[in-house]
């Protein structure tokens, strides 16, 4: 089984206040801390714990800085073979679907089984590269798997549906599976792993290295100009519901009746 | 399992951890204060370890999180040993094949990205100082006193009180002091406890390798665990280390520190596992409290080298216990109810934090409060009895 599992460095925005450059179209991250994307640590679990039960190898595939390595050996640590980190200034990242033209690239003439996405990024909240990435591959997909069930070179893919609703789907091999974040618990990458996995192959390369032509990823290829980003204006409505307990329970009752929540 | 090798010096886990050494006379597990509301037993597994083929099966025993590495069975072993470190041996078993608690997971990834068990970036490390007046360190500047804050007073809200107050301390009582930049990083107290053997060697080397590179005489800890860490495991720092109290019983004696107006309160001081019985720093804290006009100071029934752990440390902020049978720190906080304080003084963050929850959980909050030995002063006015010339003070 051989699996390439795309990762990503994003910004953790839960523990320090976002506020943007003065341009108006980026995020000042300086205050950020960066870490592997939610959903593609599940998918790098998912591709070791299928590698670990059917035997194969799983190649790691980033597009980002320098500073990004560190995640990658922590994935090599938890048992992924070998990486190809893409850095080029030139890729329009903020557009999926030329991130996905970019991964395309890299994964397209190597030989595979699965490719494996986080279902979605922290950062832009798209969740599409790995369905697009699908497309450019020309072969087929699962969207929100929350599990994988390989049998006799059967795939069946469990999706999360809204509503609590699972949707089991049978596909054919090689595909693209975007993970759902609480598939599996992530493993921990201790420290010596990680120093160990620095003998592991990490490949750094550029667009040309690829042979993905600059102008089909780059922001004049892109369909999308990044505007603005702004912070939506903090608006807050409280109402004290006053009386004895059986009044504010049938007041309560009433104001969710008419708002359409009951 | 057999012949497995444990450590960088190839020593077995029997010899690693001098198991042969263990007479198994019991008073690791007689002492452990965890025993009244856990199974843990720690004699039996200094026992078990012994043999090598179990060694994978011993660390899947929930137990093993039970321990939050008080010392008192090394405090207690007539052998020397410390039978604790057995138990962590096991964690590290847990650790090095990755399938930890996530809890842990993400305060050893934490620690390695940010420096900090507390999922926060590293950027925001000295938040705590805005609006203070606060020298930050330079390598090159000599400096008496460098500050080391600790990641649970850098971030943790309640906390962190216990820095802004001492600075306001050292500058009106004209103090050569700094506070290290965001270039501060975990002692790693915890991650050593919760058995990250490689990460914590990591911190050694790196946070010795910083800290020697700047000209102070001492390092001041704000944390016993800092202190400790400190003092226990970095054999190549180039300066000592003190912990906080120990600085201004000095300034006390030397009469450079005084408080000017007094407090009558009944106070009850717990001494943290860390700097009481690991360290031997018992009457430094209370010759600080005892320095403010009207404080009655009072003393528990389990004081100093006796005083209950209140199962902060050990890496338990991380890991919750099964049982559900009363804390320790409850235990605590009623004792103190009994002594009818006003305050329970502690000198530690996780003191601080679990003691405080511990006083909810009872519903002694009309009663009494839990507060940092800093939290007491900064409600003070505080003196220079002394005034230095040597030192412009900014106010």
């Amino acid at each position: 089984m051989k699996i390439f599992t795309c990762i990503k460095y994003v910004p953790d925005t839960s523990e320090a206040e976002v506020k943007l450059d003065a341009g108006g179209t980026a995020v000042d991250s300086s205050r950020f801390s960066f870490d592997i994307n939610d959903a593609d640590n599940y998918a790098v679990e998912e591709s070791v714990l299928i590698k670990e039960k059917y035997e194969g190898d799983v190649t790691v595939v980033s597009i980002g800085p320098k500073n990004s390595d560190v995640m990658i050996r922590m994935a090599m640590a938890k048992g992924c073979d070998r990486a190809i980190r893409i850095e080029d200034d030139r890729i329009a990242s903020y557009d999926p679907l030329m991130v996905a033209r970019v991964l395309a690239g890299a994964i397209k003439d190597q030989e595979f089984d699965l490719v494996f996405t986080g279902c979605m990024a922290e950062d832009y909240g798209q969740a599409v590269t790995g369905v697009a990435l699908a497309e450019i591959l020309g072969i087929p997909h699962a969207a929100y798997v929350k599990k994988v069930e390989l049998e006799d070179g059967k795939l069946k893919a469990h999706r999360e549906l809204e509503g609590g609703l699972m949707e089991v789907v049978e596909i054919t091999t090689p595909a693209v599976l975007t993970i759902q974040t609480g598939i599996n618990e992530p493993r921990y990458a201790p420290i010596r792993g990680i120093r160990q996995a620095q003998k592991k192959e990490l490949k750094v390369v550029n667009l040309d290295d690829l042979g993905v032509p600059a102008d089909e990823v780059s922001a004049e290829a892109s369909q999308i100009v990044l505007e603005k980003l702004y912070i939506p204006v903090v608006e807050s409505k409280a109402e004290i519901i006053e009386g004895a307990p059986e009044e504010k329970a049938e007041k309560l009752a009433s104001i969710l009746v008419k708002g359409g929540l009951l | 399992m057999r012949g497995m090798k444990m450590t960088t010096e190839n020593q077995t886990f029997t010899e690693k951890f001098d198991l042969l050494g263990c007479i198994q006379c019991g008073r690791c597990t007689g002492g452990c204060p965890v025993t009244v509301r856990t199974n843990l037993n720690v004699r039996r597994f200094v026992y078990d370890a012994y043999n090598e083929d179990l060694l994978e099966e011993l660390s899947r025993v929930a137990d093993i999180w039970d321990c939050t590495a008080c010392h008192t069975c090394a405090v207690r072993c007539p052998k020397g040993l410390k039978p604790l470190e057995v138990l962590i041996g096991l964690r590290s078993l847990v650790v090095e094949s990755g399938k930890t608690e996530p809890t842990v997971r993400d305060a050893l990834e934490s620690t390695f990205m940010e420096g900090n068990p507390w999922n926060k970036p590293r950027a925001t490390r000295n938040d705590w100082m805005e609006g203070l007046d606060v020298i930050v360190a330079e390598p090159e500047q000599k400096v008496e006193n460098l500050f080391f804050v600790c990641c649970t007073i850098a971030y943790d809200p309640r906390v962190q009180v216990t820095a802004r107050n001492i600075v306001n301390l050292l500058n009106k009582a004209g103090v050569d002091y700094a506070f290290l930049g965001t270039d501060e990083t975990c002692c790693g107290s915890e991650i050593f406890t919760l058995g990250e053997d490689g990460l914590f060697e990591m911190l050694i080397e790196d946070n010795t390798e910083m800290l020697n590179e700047y000209q102070a005489d001492r390092i001041v800890a704000l944390s016993p665990h800092c202190f400790t860490t400190f003092n226990t495991h970095y054999p190549d720092l180039n300066k000592p280390v003190i912990h906080y109290t120990q600085l201004l019983a000095e300034l006390l004696e030397q009469k450079k520190l005084a408080f000017k107006d007094g407090l009558e309160k009944k106070i009850v001081y717990h001494d943290p596992c860390y700097l009481g019985k690991q360290s031997g720093v018992f009457e430094e804290p209370r010759s600080v409290l005892k320095a403010i006009e009207g404080v009655e100071l009072v003393e528990f029934g389990r004081n100093r080298e006796r005083s209950l752990c209140c199962e902060g440390g050990g890496g338990k902020m991380w890991v919750e216990s099964e049982s559900k049978i009363e804390r320790l720190a409850e235990t605590r906080v009623k004792d103190a109810r009994a002594l009818e304080a006003d305050i329970i003084a502690a000198a530690c963050p996780f003191c601080v934090l679990t003691l405080d929850d511990a006083v909810k959980a009872e519903g002694f909050e009309e009663e009494m409060r839990v507060a940092e030995i800093m939290e007491i002063l900064g409600e003070l006015e505080v003196m220079q009895e002394k005034p230095s010339s040597a030192q412009e003070v900014e106010d």
